[in-house]
């Protein structure tokens, strides 16, 4: 696909009608804690990641996308963004399996704690990523983030949006959040990672 | 008339060929389906569908390969051109006839829309022979036909079709199909199924020969964009689904945000390359197009129902569902246009919200 220079900006517009992130709803307050560039990537091969792409577009991040990168790649960002969910076509388009993606993406989070790197993980297709596959990647990698960005309901949230659309219907990010002492930001709508980003990295959108 | 606006109305070329394709129509929607049912009648099967003044051109499908004239595998081809040059999108429906969400938003498209940017070329009935009438092998309490009144009281009758080319069409299934690129083994009958069998062939069965030529016209028009519209049982993982070639994974992942915004929740699935022959893969894999498959619910292909209503189930309605599929196609353009130049954009208009189909008498959309 052919992306022309300015589009960045025409996606500014798009979603200008987008909704604010909202301080009702689990949504912490957070100081600006993690720097750029920053590496986007995929673990479980879920279209997330190419969401997050958009989202961190629109938030205005300084950021490398790449699915399934090679770990040297993460050479010279400060910051690995993760979307956590399996993908069963997505793996299979990767001609990988859970059990090979599981043991790349412990060896990318090695890379990345080894290099200094911080590591956000977001969790923003609901309850679509929450089978068991996906929960194998939840929960083995959710542990070892230093924020997560969820989209799902947060303790005592009564959910409006679809059930569908819950990712943390069972408090499982709650409960790992709560276990590891991880910060967690909590969203109804996928958009509202925007602010999200845009709070944690301390930038402003594109114009 | 002029319920869009545009200053430009088709040709009286157009109009005869509207019209005569309207008579027919009209005289095969009337028929009793007992009759139908007994005196198949060779050639294309015929629809009530009313060109608006969008409607720039009407062709066949045949005009992309000439061995499908006069047989049931020829279907109408309406061309929708734009005022302002553009790119060109592919709209399909009725690829599997009975997942008349798709058919109907390809119908209404015809009807109501207005291109002002570009060109929308749109196969209501990408699988006519499929349209011809219900197998029931899918669902046994499905419809024949479904009813909409419009606006001005008018009963207006559409066909409910098969998922797979009729029988009788294409025989016979082997014992088993394998896609000729490869992929897993499936039951004989997908030989017949539109959405097995891309890019086709030319020299092929009847099935082959209908997706040859869409990849034909695909080619020759220049089309930029592909979007084949489906739908799943209501319980299935499918439901509510955007599937994305590889190339056009950026584009679903901007049209699903701005769907959310919208309040429509679509999951977004990469096609496989290892399942051959589906149009989201195959018209990404060799055209220049970036191609899309949408998927909404339909009762009707959901086993747990016995007596399905398709239009009117309060879980699924069909207006909710067309809703769905031209909301994602308007969401597809528009993100699309923010990947390309000015010049390559697709822009296309309704005399209504299309929001307001969500809930409404869908009749009275149509004309």
């Amino acid at each position: 696909m052919h992306i022309r220079h300015g589009w960045i900006l025409a996606l500014a517009l798009v979603f200008s009608a987008g909704p604010a992130l909202q301080s009702e709803g689990g949504v912490a307050a957070q100081s600006s804690t993690f720097e750029t560039p920053s590496f986007i990537a995929s673990v479980g091969q879920s279209a997330g990641a190419q969401q997050a792409r958009v989202l961190a577009m629109r938030a205005g991040l300084e950021f490398t996308f790449e699915a399934r990168p090679a770990p040297e790649m993460l050479e010279g960002h400060e910051t690995l963004i993760v979307v956590l969910g399996a993908s069963t076509k997505g793996l299979g388009a990767a001609g990988v399996d859970v059990d090979a993606e599981m043991a790349w993406a412990t060896e990318l989070f090695e890379r990345a704690r080894e290099s200094g790197m911080s590591i956000v993980a977001m969790h923003i297709e609901g309850g679509t990523r929450r089978g068991p596959s996906s929960d194998r990647i939840n929960t083995t990698f959710a542990p070892m983030v230093d924020h997560l960005i969820v989209k799902g309901a947060a303790p005592d949230q009564e959910w409006t949006e679809a059930e569908e659309a819950n990712g943390n219907a069972d408090g499982l990010f709650t409960t790992i959040a709560a276990e590891h002492e991880i910060p967690v930001t909590y969203i109804t709508r996928t958009l509202e990672a925007v602010g999200a980003l845009q709070q944690l990295f301390g930038v402003e959108g594109n114009p | 008339m002029n319920v869009l606006g545009r200053e430009s109305k088709p040709g009286p070329a157009v109009l005869g060929l509207a019209a005569a394709l309207c008579v027919v129509c009209v005289s095969a929607a009337f028929a009793a389906d007992a009759a139908f049912q007994e005196a198949r009648p060779a050639g294309p099967a015929s629809h009530d569908i009313r060109p608006g003044y969008g409607v720039t051109e009407i062709r066949w499908l045949s005009d992309y390969l000439p061995t499908l004239a006069d047989t049931s595998g020829d279907t109408p081809v309406y061309v929708m051109e734009g005022e302002r040059e553009g790119g060109t999108l592919l709209l399909l429906g009725g690829t599997h006839a009975n997942e008349i969400a798709g058919v109907m938003a390809a119908t209404l498209v015809v009807e109501r829309g207005a291109v002002s940017q570009g060109t929308v070329i749109v196969v209501p009935h990408a699988n006519n022979s499929a349209a011809r009438y219900n197998d029931r092998t899918r669902h046994p309490g499905t419809p024949d036909w479904i009813e909409l009144t419009t606006a001005s009281g008018e009963t207006r009758r559409f066909r409910y079709g098969s998922r797979r080319t009729a029988v009788e069409d294409q025989a016979p299934d082997p014992e088993v199909f394998v896609h000729p690129l490869g992929g897993e083994e499936l039951p004989g009958s997908e030989a017949r199924n539109l959405n097995r069998n891309h890019p086709g062939k030319a020299d092929g069965t009847l099935t082959e020969q209908m997706s040859y030529a869409l990849f034909r016209l695909t080619e020759r028009e220049g089309v930029d964009v592909v979007i084949d519209m489906h739908e799943s049982s209501m319980s299935s993982r499918l439901a509510h689904m955007l599937v994305c070639h590889p190339r056009a994974m950026d584009i679903g992942a901007m049209a699903i945000l701005d769907l959310e915004m919208a309040g429509i929740a679509l999951k977004q699935e990469v096609s496989q390359e290892q399942f051959r022959g589906l149009s989201h893969r195959e018209f990404g894999d060799h055209t220049d197009a970036l191609a899309f498959l949408v998927e909404t619910p339909n009762p009707g292909q959901e086993d747990a129902i016995e007596d399905p209503d398709v239009v009117n189930h309060p879980g699924a309605p069909l207006s909710g569902r067309v809703r769905t599929h031209l909301r994602t196609v308007h969401a597809i353009l528009t993100s699309h246009g923010f990947t390309v130049g000015p010049d390559e954009t697709i822009e296309m208009e309704y005399p209504f919200s299309l929001d307001a189909l969500s809930g409404s008498d869908l009749g009275t959309f149509f004309r």
